[in-house]
């Protein structure tokens, strides 16, 4: 018999992550879509076209992908849409120069499944990430959407579905990563209701995009994620609070419930098994102290965002004042998951006592910026240096700072260490909800420390005593230290007060608020006492600390520090050698980053005063 | 979008607020939605919101000053915000601040006299990968340098 | 049930919070944010204490936690003496000229602050006790406003507030004298408003404003000759007891 094997459609995806959008890919998704809706007739079938969630490689956008031949096109420009369609749509050419770079190997790679950044991540939170078109409820549903709750609904009793999650060990991905099914069935016990569901994305730790991608590249999961858990707990309402800043997560997350419920799948009677539950948005405030759970249902319930005392947890008494879970997007967004696919295979990927995969936006001072997801107890290591690609010109690695203002800088002797929560924990460092900011030499740890104050400052909502006088004070020793006026002790002081607020803070903000100082000091106290003692910045970013001048021994003379000085401050003679006018020089290390011998060195302010 | 203006009268503010329920949860959203739409909350609104919902002035004033998605004073045409997100940070935020400052001649939080440009330093945009990140209107610019600063500002000049 | 505080075992209803249980037995803990008629608010964090439950040592505010179990709570441990130091040194530079805070600060041996910023003129902790008494009273007239380290209390736009009746409860509250307010010339200047003093039915001292006055009355359907200067009150209480005890005693 005669087998006619049909050309399968091909799909050409345009990544329309905000990363991508921001280099135009919108232009280039309307452009490919326009190419191919007039070419009706010149090709046999119709390719799709669609705007996807980010694909994570944020660093190389804009992206395109084309399916099923697992083409993936890096730094795609309006300009190329029309090769991209005659060549890759219509026929089944490959653009070389449109493929991935291999930085290592200086190789071009077709398919991101063979890239360095791809190779060792896996997905489960980001599963459908950047292959749907996430206004598709049709697309979600074809890669298992919305089978877990069928299953959920028709095989599982609820204290099931609370003992699966157990089993599968998830523990909560916004921060202090508390097991989920535990959570659920202490919220299950209560005899109390209405019951509520939560989802927390107001992502507020600056360096952390997780969140926001699940919700514009996949809302579904997450609102079946939600469904699950009100399954398992009895409730009947949920609520989604987003940051108002997150236009696209907003506005697909609309979509997305909207189309659900046109399906059944929230309403009344769901899926014909009896079940009600409904969901709405709530849009942020834009406070940070929000991410803190009960400042969150304080803003829900349309109040100031002040966390409550806790001693009587959510679960029993939250929302309203009724039994409450709330967990955030990317924890919703496994839940589905694993209900498919089980609890003994979600166990075993990670590590023993964080089992599953965790999302991490990996920016800074590396090469390849992006979200990655790995299994737990992968080392930093190989994120930083196999994903990320190293620190850009090959500078040294100086720390990796995790968990956002509660978190901490980790430094290079630690960089072997497995990323699990209890391992970040233990490091003076803690997992956060995900943002993982590489340092180089030219980042000053005290400046950093400074920096998350700074944030923490406007941030506390100022309601208790710790946090607020706490970091005020903390705050004005560190700019004191930044800016040459660090007194002896002013160390041991931070140390101290830094404690207090560990134990006598509030909530969860203000305990964690010391963390960035502490950590920076523990692992970083010679450049605390270079800062204090010697008036010196060793990384050349505090100004006051901070003298640049060219050495002229390096120097080669090419003049490009004088082209990037904005102040016209660099002076000299092409091939000869050019010198930094000390009374114009504002310290803004252009020249710095510019100059390709590492003639630019900063001999600090210590040098005025000794000689 | 340009907003509207308080001299328009305060049909559009009674309209926005009469959408919600008299209920305590919306009056969050009722003050967004009002600040989407006149750039800020002009007290005359405020006043509306105070009689819809029947709450006291001095919880709705709380509220409007501790929520950084709401103001009390009229923003520029072109609000620009500068991401002071720890990416953009480490990779030199602040000195687009500088610049901005230099060539507006505001500081961060102020709108010129003009009323055209309002500057503004926000939390992180998580658009970490393309930091530093300034975002005017709806419009995002990444990998920002002092250098591209006056050239957007030039650009947005011209269109007036 | 029995909970132990420094040793000593106190009867503790479920659900009390330990502050109580602790006055109670004449245990000392130092707050400033707590007052009997507005209980737990848990903004100073003076009032810490040590709870061993089981294996547990946690640091909790006492004022809000609430007795679940047996536990033993260690009120002045040299972790908790060092902490409330600390807090004391942050809220003394806060409210350097408040004579509360001063006697604290040398209760607690801490010298003329020398490190950190002292910040002079409002000498406001923002304990919160105000704001709640204002509501209590039922006015609203003030608030916290803004956020973070610039948080204040404030009227709506920190102009004269269109309901403050002039009651004064706020200033009687503040533990540090942060609230002004001026009497003269039989007239009362609070939060930027000035109001009219009418005197007391009783002795004639001028003590009630006039919205104070139409406020309570409108609330408790007094006469006017029935609501007296706090003074007045307590003679005419302990006349009316006298007479109790009078008729008692005849009897």
């Amino acid at each position: 018999m005669l087998m006619f094997k049909r050309k399968p459609v091909k799909t050409v995806l345009v990544c329309c992550g905000t990363g991508c959008l921001a280099n135009n890919s919108r232009a280039i998704y309307e452009g490919l879509k326009k190419r191919i809706e007039e070419s009706g007739a010149r090709a046999s079938i119709r390719p799709v076209t669609k705007a996807t969630g980010c694909n994570g490689l944020c660093e190389r956008g804009p992206i395109v992908k084309i399916q099923p031949d697992d083409i993936f096109y890096c730094g795609v420009k309006a300009t190329d849409v029309d090769e991209i369609f005659e060549r890759s749509v219509l026929n089944d050419e490959i653009i070389t120069r449109l493929l991935y770079l291999d930085s290592s190997t200086g190789e071009r790679v077709k398919s991101h499944r063979d890239t360095e950044f791809y190779k060792r991540q896996h997905k489960i939170a980001l599963r459908n990430i950047g292959e749907i078109d996430p206004a598709s409820i049709d697309d979600y549903i074809e890669r298992d959407g919305y089978r877990a709750l069928e299953k959920v609904l028709t095989t599982m009793s609820p204290q099931e579905v609370i003992d699966e999650i157990e089993k599968s060990g998830l523990r909560g991905r916004g921060g202090a990563g508390f097991p989920t099914g535990v959570k659920w069935k202490q919220c299950a016990r209560v005899d109390v209701f209405p019951k509520y569901v939560v989802c927390n994305g107001d992502e507020g730790d600056p360096g952390a995009f997780m969140d926001r991608s699940i919700m514009e590249g996949d809302p579904h999961s997450v609102i079946e994620g939600m469904l699950i858990c009100a399954y398992a707990i009895g409730a009947e309402r949920g609520f989604i609070y987003i940051r108002d800043e997150y236009a696209l997560a907003l506005k697909n997350m609309a979509a997305a419930l909207e189309e659900a419920r046109k399906r059944g799948f929230l309403g009344r009677n769901i899926l014909q098994k009896g079940m009600n539950f409904d969901i709405e948005i709530v849009r942020g405030g834009g406070a940070f102290v929000c991410g803190e759970s009960t400042a969150l249902m304080a803003s829900i319930e349309g109040r100031v965002g002040e966390p409550r005392v806790k001693y009587i947890r959510s679960v029993e008494r939250g929302l309203w004042d009724k039994p409450t879970v709330l967990n955030n997007v990317e924890t919703w967004a496994n839940v589905p998951v694993i209900i498919n696919r089980g609890a003994q295979w979600f166990r075993s990927i990670g590590s023993e006592g964080s089992p599953g995969t965790k999302v991490f936006s990996l920016v800074g001072k590396v090469k390849n910026t992006g979200l990655i997801e790995v299994p737990m107890g992968i080392t930093l290591r190989e994120i930083i240096f196999s994903i990320g690609g190293g620190i850009p010109r090959d500078r040294e690695f100086k720390a990796v700072q995790t968990g956002g203002p509660s978190g901490g800088c980790i430094p290079k002797e630690l960089l072997d260490l497995p990323v699990d929560f209890d391992s970040l924990t233990e490091s003076g460092s803690m997992m956060g909800s995900g943002g993982m900011i590489v340092m180089d030499e030219t980042t000053c740890m005290v400046e950093v420390a400074r920096y998350y104050l700074q944030f923490l400052a406007e941030e506390s909502c100022g309601k208790c005593v710790p946090c607020r006088e706490g970091i005020k004070q903390m705050l004005g020793i560190l700019e004191d230290i930044c800016a040459g006026r660090g007194r002896e002790g002013d160390i041991e002081l931070l140390l101290d007060i830094g404690a207090t607020l560990q134990e006598a803070a509030l909530c969860g903000l203000g305990k964690t608020a010391p963390n960035p100082v502490l950590s920076t000091i523990r692992y970083f106290r010679e450049e605390y006492r270079e800062h204090i003692q010697n008036k010196y910045c060793p990384a050349g970013v505090c100004k006051e600390l901070t003298v640049f001048y060219i050495d002229q021994e390096a120097c080669r003379g090419c003049g490009l520090c004088a082209q990037k000085c904005p102040l016209g401050a660099i002076s000299g003679e092409r091939r000869r050698t050019y010198t930094i006018d000390e009374t114009k020089c504002i310290k803004c290390g252009q020249c710095r980053d510019t100059c390709r011998f590492g003639a630019v060195k900063n001999r600090g302010r210590r040098h005025d005063n000794n000689h | 979008m340009p907003a509207g203006s308080i001299e328009e009268g305060l049909s559009q503010a009674k309209e926005i607020i009469g959408k919600y329920p008299r209920e305590q949860r919306f009056l969050l959203a009722a003050l967004q939605d009002i600040q989407k739409h006149y750039n800020y909350l002009p007290r005359e609104a405020l006043a509306l919101v105070q009689e819809h919902f029947s709450v006291p002035m001095s919880r709705l004033y709380s509220m409007a000053t501790f929520y950084k998605a709401l103001t009390l004073k009229p923003k520029g045409k072109y609000v620009i915000k500068v991401c002071d997100g720890t990416a953009c940070h480490i990779r030199g935020s602040s000195l687009l601040v500088e610049e901005l400052q230099r060539l507006l001649r505001i500081a961060p939080g102020e709108t010129t006299t003009d009323g055209k440009f309002s500057l503004e330093t926000v939390n992180c945009l998580g658009s970490c990968a393309i930091a530093p990140v300034m975002v005017i209107n709806d419009q995002y610019y990444g990998r920002v340098t002092t250098a591209a600063v006056g050239k957007i500002l030039e650009d947005l000049e011209a269109k007036e | 049930m029995i909970i132990t505080i420094d040793g000593k075992q106190c009867e503790a209803q479920y659900g009390e919070y330990i502050l109580d249980v602790a006055r109670r037995n004449n245990i000392f803990i130092p707050t400033l944010c707590h007052s009997d008629a507005l209980p737990g608010q848990g903004n100073c964090r003076l009032c810490i204490v040590e709870v061993l439950e089981g294996k547990r040592r946690r640091v909790v505010v006492s004022c809000s936690y609430p007795v679940k179990g047996e536990v033993e709570v260690l009120t002045n441990t040299e972790k908790i003496r060092k902490m409330r130091k600390n807090l004391i040194r942050l809220l003394a530079a806060a409210a350097p000229d408040s004579d509360f805070m001063r006697d604290l600060q040398r209760e607690y041996g801490l010298e003329e602050e020398e490190r950190f910023q002292v910040y002079r003129g409002e000498d406001c902790i923002l304990c919160g006790l105000c704001v709640r008494a204002c509501e209590e009273v039922g006015i609203y007239a003030i608030s916290t406003v803004n956020r973070g380290i610039t948080k204040k209390v404030s009227t709506p736009y920190a102009e004269p507030s269109a309901v403050c009746i002039g009651c004064g409860a706020c200033a009687r509250v503040c533990p540090t004298g942060s609230i002004k307010m001026k009497e003269e010339n039989g007239r009362r200047e609070i939060w930027g408003k000035t109001f009219a003093l009418l005197p007391c039915p009783g002795c004639g001292k001028p003590f009630i404003t006039r919205e104070e006055l139409a406020y309570v009355q409108a609330k408790t359907g007094l006469e006017p000759a029935e609501i007296l200067c706090e003074k007045c009150r307590q003679k005419r209480a302990a006349r009316k007891m006298r007479d109790v005890f009078k008729d008692v005693t005849m009897k």
